[in-house]
Formats: C-alpha cells, sequence, structure tokens
C-alpha cells in the first residue's frame, strides 16, 4: 500500500495489515486525530525533514544531551535519536491512561506497605510467598518501618503498548529509578522549534510541568518537624548514563545535585558539604540502586552512598524518594500478579490491561513455554534495559535449543509472554529520507505525594528505528518522540 | 552551593583560561619566529624549546625536537597532561559536574569548544592546522568569556569562576614572562640584541595579546622594563597581573561576608598579596626578574590553596 | 533471682599506613528485652572523639564514631552494666509433641510472619545433605536439642581453622570451627525444616567454663509457633538463658559484626579485641 499520491515523504510507507497503525486507518485513510498534521507535514519536501532531522540532531549533540554507550573497550557519547513526527493521544484514550496508570502506581504502593508490614496478600494465598522470598530485591531493613507520607514508589514509569487489537497493555511497571522524563521535555523543545507552525493547529497539554509537580511531591514527604524541606537529587556522577536527567531536574527544580561524597550524616541527620559549611538535608531524590545507597548498611565498598545514610531514614530524619526496597514489587514476575493486586487493595477492576504471562517457576507453564519457545517472548525476570530478551520468532532452532537450556537452568528466573506486535507509527528514516512505519511503545510518569498524585500528561514514546525491531530501549538503538496529549473538545 | 561543585567551577574557569594562553603562546612564538630579526629567534628548535618550557612546567631539554611532535604534544596529544585538548576536557569535565548550576548557553558553548578540539584533524593539524586551530580556541575562549558574563547570574557561582579565570591569568601571564624572560636571556647578544631591547619583548607582548595597548600607551618600542611594568603593574591593562588581583579582591568579597576578614581567611590572605605588589616599582622587579617570578607563583599557589581548604573542601 | 554482669570490650585497630578518616560502626550493646535490662554503658576511644549513638538496619543500637584526623592505632573500650533474669526457658515451651504445632509451622500465617528468616543465605546454606534427622514424632523443641546435641557431639571446637568467610561445606569437611560456623550450621538445618531461626550476636558469661574464647559469642534463636523465640547454643549444647546476653541479631554473621567500618587508608590492618564477662548475684 502506497501513501505516494498524497505526500512524496510517505513513498515508501507500507502499511502491515498484521499491526495497528497510529495514523492509518485499515483503509488507509488517515485517523481523524493526525488528519491536520499529515496535511501540514505534505507541505514539506523530503529535503526539509531531512535537514530538520539534522538540526535537530546537532542542538541535541551540542547541549549535551546524550547517554554513554558501554563498549567493550570505550565509552561512547549518543544522542538518543528524536523523531521528527510526534505522537498524538487524544482526550479520550489519555483518560483511560491516566486513571489506569495512577490505579496501578496507588495499588503497588499499597502492596509494598503490606509486604513490609503485616504480607496480608500472601496470607491469603494470593501472591506466593516463593515470589517474595527468593527476591533479592526485598529489603529486610526495610521490615515493620513506615516510610514518611506512607509513599513507597513516588516515581513510577508505567511502559504501554498497543496491540494489534487497537487496545493498550501495560509491558512493565518500573518502580525503582525510572528514567526518561528529561526527554519527554527535550522532545517537546527540539519539536516547538523545529516545526513551531504545527503547534499552533493542536492543544496540547504542556510537560514542562513535570519538575515543579516533582519539586512539590518531594516537599510533601518532608520528615516531620521540618518547615521548608531542603529536597536534593542524589546522582552516582557525571559518567552516569542518565547523568543528563539527573542534572536536568536538578536544574529544573532549583535544588543541589549532590554525590554521595558532597553528604555526611552526624548523630543521624543528613548534610550537605557546601561552601559555607554543613546544611541539613531532609529529602533525598535518589538515582542510586538501593544496594549502593549506604555501605554500612549494603555493599560495604559502594562508594557511591552516603554511611549511615539508612539510619537516618530510619530514624525519620531523613526521606529517600523512591522508598528503598521498592524493586521487590517491580519484578517481572509480580508484573503477573497486577491485576489480583489491583483488586484485592483497591477493590476495583483493573483499568489497563496487563499481557498475559507465562512463570517458568510452575512446572506445567514452564512445559508450555518451552514446547512454545518460537512462539513466546522469554525475559530473564531481573534485568532492566531490555537486556537478555529473546524473541522466539526471530530465533534459528539452534539458538531456541540455547535459551530452553538456560530456562531449564533456573525456571524461576524467567518469565514467557506472547509476542505482543507494538503499533506502528510514522518515524523519519535517514537512510531512505522518508517516513517508514516503525514500532512504538509509551513510558508514562506518575507521582505519588503524601497529599497529591500526578500524572505527567505527555510521555516518552520510545521507537525502535530498525525495521522490525521490537526493542525500544536507548541502550538498544531506540529514539523518540514527542508525545501531545491533547485537551478536551477539539 | 556545594564545595565539590565550587570546587568544579573554580578550575573549570582555569582550565578554559589556560587553554587560551597556550594556544596564543603557540600561535604567537611561531609565527614571530619565522621572520625574528635575528638567526637565533628564527631557530626552530628555539621557538620549539620556548613553547615546551611555557607549556611543561620549564623543563628544557638539551634533545633536537622534532616541530610536528612538538606541536601536537602541546595541542592535541591528550596523554600529555599539559596539553590544550586535556585542559579543554577537563573544563568540561568540570562543568558537567556543575551542569545544574551554570547556564544551558554557557555549557552548550563548552560542550561545542570540546567537540570541536576533540574532533579537529590531527593530520591536518600537523601540516597546516596551526594557526587555524589556535585562533579557534582563542576564539572559543572568547565566546566562553562572554557567556560566563552575559548569560550567569552576578552571585556566587560566578564569582567562584571568575576567582579561578584571574588567578590562572596571573599565573599564565606570570609564566609567559617567565618563559620569554629565558628567550631573552638566550638571544641577547646575536646581531646586537641586547636583554633590554630584545625582539622577545615584542613577541611576549604579542602572547599576552597586548602589543597594540603597550604600544598606545607608551608609543615607544617595548624595552624589557616597559614591557613589564605594563603586565605586571598597569591597573588597566586587562591582562595584567595586578588587574587579575584586583579582580581576584572583588570577587572574593562576594563569598565572604565578613567585614573584617579574619587572619587566617583567604580573603585575608588575597587582601594581604593584593597590598604587596599594588605598590612594587617597576626598577625593582627587573632588578631581580627570577626571584620575583617565582615569589608572585608562590603567592597565587598558595591563594589557591586557601580557596581550596576554606570553600572546596569536601 | 537476678545476675548483674559488668561486661568489658576492648579493641585496638593498627594501621600500617596513617589512615586520614575513617567511620566505625559498633553493634555491642547489650538489648534490653524480657530477660535483659542494660543499666548504664560507657564508651570511650583513645583519640577521644565524640560517639555517636545510632541504629543499624534491623534497629539494633551502635556507637558511631568518626575521626576527622589521621591517626595510626585507635584503642576503644566499652563498659556496660546489665541485670539478667533467671528463668526457666522450659516453663516457656511446650515439649510435649502436637500435631498442631506442625501444621501451624507449615501455615502460610506463620510462613509469611517469619519470611525472613527462612530465606537461606550464603553462610547458611547446606551444600548437601547432613547426617541429622529431624523426627516428626516428637515436638520440635526435642528436636532442636537434639540438634544441638548432635553439633556438640560431631563437631570440635577450634580457633584459627574457619574464618568468618568459611562455608559451610568446609565446616561440614574439617567437623571444627567456632561458634560462628556452629550458629550457621544450626540455622541452616533448622531452616532446612522449615523453623523460621535467626543468628545472635552477644556475650557469653564463662564462668562455668564453657566456650567462648573471650571474645564476643554466637548463638541460634528458633521460632516455634507455640513458644516464641528460644536461644540454642549449639557451642555448648545449651539452651541460652541467663548466661548469655544478648547484643543483636539477624539472618547470619554479616548482619551483626561487632564492628563495621570504612577506613580511608593503604595498607594492611588488624583489629584485636576481647571482652570480659563478670558476674555477681543480686539479693
Amino acid at each position: 500500500m502506497s501513501h505516494n499520491s498524497e505526500n512524496p515523504t510517505f513513498k515508501s510507507y507500507n502499511r502491515d495489515p498484521g499491526l495497528y497503525d497510529e495514523i492509518f486507518d485499515e483503509n488507509d485513510n488517515v485517523r481523524e486525530t493526525y488528519k491536520t498534521l499529515f496535511d501540514l507535514y505534505s507541505e514539506h519536501s523530503a529535503k526539509d525533514f531531512g535537514r530538520l532531522n539534522d538540526k535537530a540532531k546537532a542542538s541535541f549533540f551540542n547541549q549535551g544531551i546524550t547517554f554513554q554507550v558501554y563498549g567493550d573497550h570505550e565509552i561512547k557519547e549518543k544522542i538518543f535519536p528524536f523523531d521528527l513526527f510526534p505522537r498524538i493521544i487524544d482526550a479520550e484514550e489519555w483518560e483511560v491512561i491516566e486513571k489506569g496508570v495512577l490505579q496501578r502506581s496507588i495499588a503497588l504502593n499499597a502492596f509494598l506497605w503490606d509486604l513490609y508490614h503485616d504480607k496480608n496478600i500472601i496470607k491469603e494465598g494470593i501472591v506466593p510467598l516463593d515470589l517474595i522470598s527468593s527476591s533479592v530485591n526485598y529489603l529486610d531493613q526495610m521490615n515493620g518501618f513506615d516510610p514518611p507520607g506512607g509513599i513507597y514508589n513516588h516515581i513510577s514509569g508505567t511502559d504501554l503498548i498497543k496491540h494489534s487489537d487497537g487496545r493498550y497493555y501495560v509491558l512493565e511497571d518500573n518502580i525503582r529509578c525510572p528514567s526518561g522524563v528529561s526527554y519527554v521535555v527535550c522532545n517537546r523543545t527540539a519539536l516547538k522549534r523545529a516545526l513551531f507552525g504545527v503547534f499552533n493547529h493542536y492543544q496540547a497539554y504542556t510537560v514542562t510541568n513535570y519538575a515543579e509537580n516533582l519539586l512539590e511531591m518531594l516537599q510533601s514527604v518532608k520528615p516531620k518537624g521540618v518547615d521548608i524541606p531542603n529536597c536534593v537529587v542524589i546522582t552516582p556522577g557525571i559518567y552516569n548514563s542518565a547523568y543528563y536527567e539527573h542534572s536536568y531536574l536538578a536544574k529544573a527544580m532549583g535544588v543541589e545535585l549532590v554525590e554521595g561524597r558532597d553528604l555526611f550524616v552526624e548523630n543521624d541527620f543528613v548534610y550537605m558539604k557546601t561552601i559555607n559549611g554543613p546544611v541539613k538535608v531532609d529529602v533525598i531524590y535518589r538515582r542510586i540502586d538501593d544496594q549502593f545507597i549506604d555501605p554500612l548498611e549494603f555493599k560495604p565498598d559502594s562508594s557511591l552512598g552516603v554511611p549511615g545514610l539508612m539510619a537516618s531514614y530510619k530514624k525519620g530524619n531523613v526521606c529517600l524518594v523512591n522508598a528503598p526496597g521498592t524493586g521487590v514489587a517491580d519484578d517481572k514476575a509480580i508484573y503477573t500478579y497486577m491485576p489480583q493486586i489491583i483488586k484485592y487493595y483497591l477493590e476495583e477492576e483493573p483499568i489497563l490491561n496487563n499481557v498475559p504471562t507465562y512463570h517458568c517457576s510452575r512446572p506445567d507453564e514452564l512445559k508450555y513455554v518451552l514446547e512454545n519457545v518460537a512462539n513466546l517472548v522469554i525475559k530473564p525476570v531481573d534485568e532492566a534495559g531490555g537486556y537478555g530478551i529473546s524473541i522466539g520468532n526471530r530465533l534459528s532452532p539452534e539458538e531456541i535449543e540455547e535459551v530452553k537450556k538456560t530456562i531449564q537452568e533456573s525456571p524461576r528466573k524467567y518469565i514467557a509472554q506472547p509476542i505482543m506486535s507494538l503499533s506502528v507509527h510514522p518515524t523519519y528514516i535517514e537512510d531512505s529520507e522518508c517516513f517508514e512505519p516503525r514500532h512504538v511503545d509509551l513510558r508514562t510518569f506518575t507521582l505519588l505525594g503524601s497529599d497529591k498524585n500526578f500524572v505527567l500528561k505527555g510521555g516518552l514514546t520510545r521507537v525502535a528505528l530498525k525495521k522490525g525491531n521490537l526493542i525500544v530501549n536507548s541502550s538498544q538503538g531506540g529514539g523518540s518522540k514527542d508525545t501531545w496529549v491533547l485537551k478536551k473538545n477539539q | 552551593m556545594l564545595a565539590r561543585v565550587a570546587n568544579n567551577l573554580f578550575w573549570m574557569g582555569r582550565y578554559i583560561e589556560r587553554s587560551e594562553h597556550i594556544a596564543r603562546y603557540l600561535n604567537v612564538n611561531y609565527f614571530a619566529s619565522l621572520d625574528a630579526p635575528n638567526e637565533l629567534s628564527q631557530s626552530r628548535q628555539f621557538v620549539l624549546q620556548s613553547m615546551l618550557f611555557m607549556a611543561d612546567d620549564f623543563i628544557r631539554t638539551e634533545d633536537s625536537l622534532e616541530e610536528e611532535e612538538v606541536l601536537y604534544d602541546i595541542a592535541l596529544n591528550s596523554e600529555k597532561t599539559y596539553s590544550i585538548i586535556n585542559y579543554v576536557k577537563l573544563a568540561r569535565e568540570n562543568a558537567n559536574s556543575a551542569r545544574d548550576l551554570i547556564s544551558t548557553e554557557l555549557y552548550e558553548s563548552i560542550n561545542k569548544f570540546y567537540h570541536f578540539v576533540l574532533n579537529y584533524p590531527v593530520d591536518n593539524f600537523k601540516k597546516r592546522g596551526l594557526y587555524d586551530f589556535t585562533v579557534q580556541v582563542a576564539e572559543n575562549v572568547s565566546i566562553l568569556r562572554g557567556k560566563i558574563r552575559g548569560t550567569l547570574l552576578h552571585d556566587e557561582v560566578y564569582a567562584i569562576i571568575m576567582l579561578g579565570v584571574n588567578i590562572e591569568r596571573a599565573t599564565q601571564i606570570i609564566r609567559i614572562i617567565n618563559a620569554k624572560f629565558k628567550d631573552a636571556v638566550i638571544a641577547q647578544g646575536s646581531y646586537g640584541d641586547t636583554l633590554k631591547n630584545s625582539y622577545e619583548w615584542t613577541t611576549l607582548l604579542k602572547c599576552a595579546e597586548s602589543y597594540d595597548m603597550m604600544r598606545r600607551f607608551y608609543r615607544q618600542t617595548p624595552t624589557s622594563l616597559t614591557t613589564l611594568e605594563f603586565l605586571i603593574l598597569n591597573t588597566d591593562c586587562p591582562r595584567s597581573v595586578i588587574n587579575s588581583l584586583n579582580q581576584v579582591c572583588k570577587h572574593i568579597m562576594v563569598l565572604s561576608q565578613d567585614k573584617h576578614p579574619k587572619k587566617n581567611s583567604s580573603a585575608f590572605l588575597i587582601g594581604k598579596v593584593r597590598a604587596k605588589y599594588q605598590f612594587k616599582i617597576i626598577e625593582e622587579i627587573e632588578s631581580d626578574l627570577e626571584t620575583f617570578i617565582q615569589n608572585i607563583l608562590d603567592d597565587l599557589n598558595s591563594i589557591g590553596l586557601k580557596l581550596q581548604n576554606e570553600y572546596f573542601h569536601y | 533471682m537476678n545476675l548483674e554482669y559488668n561486661i568489658t570490650y576492648a579493641a585496638k585497630n593498627t594501621y600500617e599506613n596513617e589512615a586520614s578518616g575513617a567511620l566505625w560502626q559498633f553493634l555491642i550493646i547489650p538489648e534490653t528485652n524480657e530477660t535483659q535490662e542494660l543499666i548504664s554503658d560507657d564508651f570511650s576511644n583513645s583519640l577521644q572523639i565524640p560517639v555517636e549513638h545510632s541504629i543499624n538496619g534491623y534497629n539494633f543500637k551502635t556507637y558511631r564514631i568518626r575521626p576527622g584526623q589521621s591517626f595510626e592505632i585507635i584503642e576503644f573500650t566499652a563498659n556496660f552494666k546489665v541485670v539478667k533474669k533467671i528463668k526457666n526457658i522450659f516453663e516457656q515451651v511446650s515439649q510435649l509433641y502436637s500435631k498442631e504445632e506442625y501444621n501451624q509451622l507449615r501455615s502460610i500465617d506463620f510462613r509469611a510472619e517469619n519470611d525472613v528468616f527462612l530465606r537461606f543465605t550464603d553462610l547458611t546454606s547446606l551444600p548437601g545433605k547432613v547426617d541429622f534427622k529431624f523426627d516428626e514424632n516428637i515436638s520440635l523443641f526435642d528436636n532442636l536439642q537434639n540438634l544441638n546435641a548432635w553439633i556438640k557431639k560431631e563437631f570440635t571446637f577450634k580457633t584459627n581453622v574457619t574464618d568468618i568467610d568459611t562455608d559451610l561445606s568446609h565446616i561440614l569437611e574439617i567437623k571444627q570451627g567456632v561458634c560462628q560456623d556452629f550458629t550457621h550450621l544450626f540455622i541452616a538445618i533448622a531452616k532446612k525444616y522449615g523453623i523460621p531461626s535467626r543468628y545472635v550476636s552477644g556475650y557469653l558469661h564463662q564462668g562455668n567454663g564453657y566456650f567462648g574464647d573471650s571474645q564476643m559469642h554466637a548463638w541460634v534463636e528458633c521460632c516455634l509457633p507455640e513458644s516464641g523465640w528460644i536461644g540454642f547454643d549449639p557451642t555448648n549444647n545449651l539452651i541460652a538463658a541467663e548466661n548469655h546476653i544478648k547484643v543483636a541479631h539477624g539472618k547470619d554473621y554479616n548482619d551483626c559484626p561487632p564492628i563495621k567500618g570504612i577506613v580511608f587508608s593503604s595498607g594492611k590492618n588488624e583489629t584485636e579485641y576481647n571482652v570480659k564477662v563478670l558476674a555477681q548475684q543480686q539479693q
């Protein structure tokens, strides 16, 4: 199928009828939401897009909005490729997403509280005990502790996809240190600069209010007795792949960006070393993993954290965001219990769908998985960043045998899901100098405060730039798109 | 402000400033030597020795130097600690650590500067790029100075960067004087050059980008006395040591709230050092330049250490 | 009747190269619980560094010291006064066999409640089978008594053959070790049978010739559905009672080493410490 007649930059846009296309319907007509945008883009030539694309790339590079890729020998600085065709989500569709991701975040928070207190969901047999007791991310130190404001997962990143049935499915919940929100803002800025003309025709929500909401949330979980809390962002340092984001968030909130060595603990209070001497710190948005935050309590050789931090936290003198120990609930095996978890704590039906999942830890499901590797995606339970994923229909018979062997060695480590066909979206491809369909997902950002919740109206639409590729992570060569959430009554 | 980040800002300022002085030294000396009035000043070995002496901690070797190698080492060899590329890398690394405190505009310019130096074609540089490269380094640093002044809040952040810039500027001017003084000593006697009227004084002024202004001020050919007076004691010369010290004095007052600084504070030491040089006379300096150079380098160094201990300790 | 104890803990750290700073955390303070009460505590060091009072991750009290100056040697001394109640443990436990006890042990409620102390850690994992067998026809308590006796019988107390990282396979092979090793072994076997077990660090009054080597002692606490936490000392084949003064517990040794530190120094360092426990009967 070709759209050549309408738009030369779509000359090689071949719609795959087996996939959900975000802008063309099954009759190859442009969907209502995208009509204006499509017409506006038709006024530009392929050359224009090439030039805009180069400019956008240069702008990201010069601003140092980059991440590091760790190769065998060297660290490379790369930009997170930005695509010129924005993702549009209309008001109705968004309403469901927003309610759905908030529901999940709230349910996960209740789940965490329960796991670190009475464990009722386990006692009632809804979530198996094995899942918790075999999780390396469960922190004994958090047992029986009440985090300030009762919040564990202050910040959640929920990954969604649209399947060929046109419905959204949640792929995973990230509640340790979800990243990517800085790119949401950068993408918006870049698109506005490149194609400001198109913005006047749509009423999209702003995304720059994330930082102010984040700050408000951090302030809301201040320790008792503190009037105006001193909030900081703690980063592993300039060589961390998400350092740009850490510095962006600190700057946008107007708070200090600290490293472990900038902080110390005295009499269970946390201080930062400033040019005018020690200044007390009340709330820490930490972008360091649990195991590294306090060498006295966790990995003793970690120099990223602050010795004594955990004791200050447990004494209620400082708040850590997200709380330590949240990792136990964003485990991919826990994910599969999300519908039950939501029902148990909220007495509501889940608003967003879960992808059906097979646990290799269960003998009959393991059997099914081993027999059907070719039709499944096999995922390690505890890896992030798209590492270790095998997609069944891309594997050779030898590779399938290899995967089967790996699973059998440690079944608890793997889950399997049907191969979800991520929806496709027109994406500018440098080699062919025109738009082609590529797979996309969506990461949303949710904040839980002690008195207010917030879902960023927008998100990070990640796109797999390689043809047919389903893995959209930046470390695997993915790019991203500006994402517009439309206001009502358009 | 975090002590560590203050340290980063201070060194960012120093490395930016340093890279420019070295670039200019390469440029001016190399091109001045091509048509220098005496044979020694024209000699490749003479000028290469001078460059290495200035860039790499005052060491002169007896070995015969390879032009391409020396130029490459000082400009683009990242394995040499004294290379421009290394200083630019360090400037950017320090800027990275203070990224949340400086303006996007300043960061972007530093980042562009870094990529320019990093991607400068080495072969091209060795064969014909010296002029282009050094001029562009100087231009980039000018842009950075503008961004520092024009896009940052003139608060503590600015004061700390400017402390770094000015301490480094005074240090580099002294280093350049030291290097050119050595050159002049070596060159004296050849073709009637005396130390007082050496051609090297003109080069020295050009190295400090102060030749035109000096001519305007004295209306005569530079001699050792007038050159040194201009570069050390002239309060209106933007590159002079005393001007830098005055700037340092001004900026430390932003950090130090005390009206009467304590005896062991940086503010006190800076005031004391400034006072020491404020009323120096040039004949006295010229009579024993070597001791003067050693003393002032020590003074600048102890200011740096004092700042380190008082403000940047983490 | 009560016993009053005076406990002295002394340690000396020596550094080959001068250390430029450090942070130490001491987990040596006797806790106050049902059977013991901490009357007074005092902690000092040779560098006169102020002492901070904090807690560890499991809420046990700690001392913290952060010298800012350089040093090569530092000495620490602690004195504690503790009153210990003399109590007949056998009144607390159910020695009679009941099927119900086993049912409770296996119930999801009990397991979920005590999940942390049912997990195997590196130090409390059995490499293979051991010769000790549980007998489901006698009470849990009796089984644990048997386990206590079995370890005492099969293993020999010997210092310097193991260290804090020695895993159980080695101990099972050489049949020797110290209190930590026997404690880990006990925990591993008890957990294997589903009995929540934890590592206890504390002081032992050695007036009666028990093994403890004038250092900190280690024993086990097991949670029984009807009796709660009961202490077993496999090193001496004893029920932990009035001679055992508890400091802290955790999953294994790694959760309760008496001293943890971060020292900015290169080269070797040495720690020596010793413990004295003196008892006095209270009227």
